[in-house]
């Protein structure tokens, strides 16, 4: 019965990147394999970003209980993420939203494999029944927006032919959601908020965060005339 | 720059990946949740005396937690306090379900009627007949509590009085909870050495003919769980008694003018719970020995057992000893003494021995069946006294004060009798009874169960300890140990005596079929968003269009 359970929570966490990657098109573009060098850049993202946190806060690593401040610089280590993804985009050819897609979701596919697998694996097979797997299988689908999103943020950022209002705004945009856990974390621990109340609100930020990307990027499709 | 990137990808990082990919997953900061609850078990008693099995013959549990009320077959294990348990359902529920795990109560200092019917109940399970499910106890913790409560409110599916959503909804959602104790089938413990130590002081007489005395405790404890029997009072107190007699009469001896008229040995015995096991062997080896031994014309032989129960002192005797007889005097003499201490008194209780019985009643009996002078000092009046065999008996439930005036009853009582004292004479203090050292005794002894299980393993250390204390002040201060015999074995003790139990929260199975269900409707849901999405991104165009040509 348990491994039925561990079928039913990867069931929730993996079909819809799939779906995701068929609906979108990618298939048709033969972009699987960028998908995987998207994943592998994410891979060496995250080690730099492990040796910068081991040297420099070899302390509170992975515990979080450091204070607000040592959590705010370990934060500020997640722009390398955007330095990675922007890396991503550059490593593939092709038109806006396919690259822009590709990157996305390589990267989040590549945080999915390596952050939930083992975790389902260990936990959800187990003996022991915990809505934190479901809630975990939960997040990452919110996750796989966000990261389209902040990946086509990146794009539009590093192009030449954006107004000065919107770039401004794009990076504000983009640095915000670097601290983005810090600011969930310190509203749950203020608001005593639950797990699933915490979700839904991750939830409905990435939902206006992507809508609003896609109003802009909609914008900028339309002046330089792609899709 | 680009390509230079490109160049990279190709060369080196798939080398690192492979390097790094196994570390990044072992160091993976994501650590999976042990929600689990893990408590610290005691196993019930588990071994043969006399060719008898008693106690719970397993020790496995992998099975689903009810309470007394929901369980129905042998697949589900009764998770309950031991306080709601009767022994009506307990001899009840003994053979037909999987297992049983018992919380022991919080404590039993408070309450008195209900604290002898739970002794009674304690002593009636523990000297049951065989079990063969596992039967476990556990302390009550605050944790153990809650899934008690849990599991007993969880709604049997079969009570027709609730309503059937509530039923469905029950068996749906409902908290189940796994029991897992891994152990291997409990084994004879190969090493079932019992140790008795044994010394003596020297006493003088002009004539040069000097009787002897034999004073003689045991040192183990017993209780439903070998691992949680402390035995303070039984036999904690007699070896408390033994030690300070030890310690001040060796000061006596010790100087020519203050020597005794007797010699007194001293006897540690193991095993005392088994059927007094140390004694009989001690016994054999003494009376059947080649060269004479101090104890072939002992004039009394007095066993200690359990002397902080009350401000009663009983004199057992398997004999009423005839007028004139050491023994008789002694009992004068305690009388005497304990007169000077106000509210303790002093009863002799004659009770004849029970050859047809296998189990004998008091330690002095064993003894008695050898002729000897003997006697049995004790607080409880009734060799079968449940407070004899339960955990309870800690340092919690003991005074200190009673068991130090009773120490000194003792102590004056042999001091009168050893010099030959008039019955009105007194020490002026020269027999005190250290507070202090009864109370490191105390602590030392409440801080490690000592069930005869435990103390089997060579150099034991509490064994060693008491070994060091009468080396001390004793002269040919000897261990000697009784084995049991390999082919017809009068006592047989099973290892495995504690474990880990873990609880795991499980749901039902009806449970995972409905998520499935929920996540495939949702997955559905995904689906049209993700097909919608390019009608969305028109209408965002637009939208952005319609501002321009305004």
């Amino acid at each position: 019965m348990t491994l039925y359970h561990f079928g039913n929570c990867v069931a929730l966490v993996y079909v819809p990147y799939y779906l995701a990657y068929k609906q979108s098109g990618l298939s048709e573009y033969g972009a699987f394999w960028k998908c995987v060098q998207a994943g592998m850049i994410y891979m060496f993202t995250q080690l730099i970003k492990m040796l910068v946190l081991a040297t420099f806060f070899p302390d509170n690593v992975g515990e979080g209980t450091g204070s607000l401040i040592a959590e705010f610089f370990k934060d500020t280590v997640d722009l390398a993420d955007l330095v990675g993804l922007y890396f991503v985009l550059n490593g593939i050819p092709g038109k806006g939203h396919s690259k822009v897609l590709t990157a996305g979701i390589g990267w989040a596919t590549a945080e999915l494999i390596l952050s939930r697998a083992l975790l389902l694996w260990i936990g959800a097979r187990g003996a022991e029944f915990d809505w934190i797997y479901i809630q975990k299988c939960l997040e990452s689908n919110v996750l796989l927006v966000q990261h389209i999103a902040t990946a086509t943020l990146i794009w539009l950022w590093s192009r030449h032919n954006l107004n000065k209002n919107l770039k401004t705004i794009i990076t504000l945009l983009l640095i915000l959601t670097c601290y983005k856990p810090l600011l969930f974390d310190s509203l749950t621990h203020i608001l005593q908020l639950g797990v699933w109340l915490g979700l839904v609100i991750k939830a409905a930020f990435a939902l206006v965060y992507g809508l609003f990307t896609l109003t802009i990027y909609a914008s900028v499709a339309d002046i330089i005339g792609i899709y | 720059m680009l390509s230079e990137v490109d160049e990279l990808f190709k060369t080196y990082i798939p080398y690192y990946i492979l390097v790094f990919l196994p570390i990044f997953i072992i160091v993976s900061p994501t650590n999976p949740v042990s929600a689990s609850y893990e408590f610290p078990a005691y196993r019930m008693q588990h071994y043969d005396l006399h060719g008898v099995p008693y106690g719970s013959r397993v020790a496995a549990i992998n099975l689903e937690a009810r309470s007394l009320s929901t369980w129905s077959s042998s697949r589900h294990c009764i998770v309950t306090r031991l306080a709601d348990l009767t022994y009506e359902t307990f001899s009840n529920v003994k053979n037909k379900v999987g297992a049983l795990v018992l919380a022991l109560p919080e404590n039993l200092t408070n309450f008195t009627a209900e604290k002898q019917q739970h002794l009674i109940l304690e002593n009636k399970i523990v000297f049951d007949q065989e079990t063969q499910i596992p039967v476990y106890f556990v302390k009550p913790t605050k944790e153990f509590n809650g899934i008690i409560t849990e599991l007993a409110s969880n709604i049997d599916t079969n009570d027709k009085k609730k309503s059937a959503t509530e039923a469905l909804f029950g068996s749906v959602a409902a908290n189940g909870y796994q029991i897992v104790i891994s152990a291997s089938t409990p084994s004879v413990q190969t090493n079932n050495k019992i140790a008795t130590i044994h010394g003596y002081l020297q006493g003088s007489r002009s004539d040069g003919k000097v009787p002897t005395i034999v004073i003689v405790a045991y040192y183990d404890s017993f209780g439903i769980a070998p691992d949680l029997s402390y035995g303070v009072d039984s036999n904690g107190s007699g070896l408390i008694v033994l030690l300070e007699l030890v310690r001040i009469f060796s000061t006596l001896y010790s100087h020519p003018s203050t020597r005794g008229k007797y010699n007194i040995v001293f006897v540690l015995t193991g095993g005392g719970k088994f059927n007094y096991q140390g004694s009989k062997k001690w016994l054999d080896d003494q009376l059947d020995a080649a060269e004479s031994s101090l104890i072939q014309d002992a004039a009394i032989v007095m066993c200690l057992d359990t002397l902080a129960t009350s401000d009663t002192m009983f004199m057992h005797v398997s004999k009423p000893p005839k007028e004139g007889s050491a023994a008789s005097i002694f009992f004068k003499h305690l009388k005497a003494t304990s007169e000077k201490f106000p509210g303790k008194t002093v009863e002799g209780v004659h009770k004849k021995i029970n050859l047809a019985e296998d189990i004998l009643a008091w330690e002095h009996e064993r003894y008695s069946i050898r002729r000897l002078p003997a006697f049995t000092l004790s607080a409880i009046k009734h060799p079968k006294d449940p407070w004899r065999f339960t955990v309870h008996d800690n340092r919690d439930n003991l005074k200190t004060e009673r068991l130090i005036q009773n120490a000194q009853i003792v102590v004056e009582t042999v001091g009168k009798f050893v010099f030959n004292l008039s019955e009105g004479d007194s020490f002026n203090g020269n027999l005190d009874v250290s507070k202090a050292n009864v109370e490191n005794w105390l602590k030392s002894i409440s801080n490690q169960p000592r069930s005869a299980q435990l103390l089997t393993n060579k150099d034991n250390g509490f064994v060693s300890s008491l070994q060091h204390y009468l080396n001390k002040y004793l002269q040919e201060v000897k261990v000697t140990y009784a084995v049991a015999d390999k082919r017809d074995p009068d006592y047989q003790f099973y290892g495995s005596t504690q474990a880990t139990m873990n609880i795991y929260r499980v749901k039902p199975a009806v449970f995972d079929l409905i998520l499935t269900l929920a996540i495939t409707t949702y997955l559905g849901a995904v689906y049209f968003a993700i097909s919608y999405i390019p009608s969305l991104y028109s209408i965002c165009s637009n939208l952005v269009k319609n501002k321009k040509d305004q």
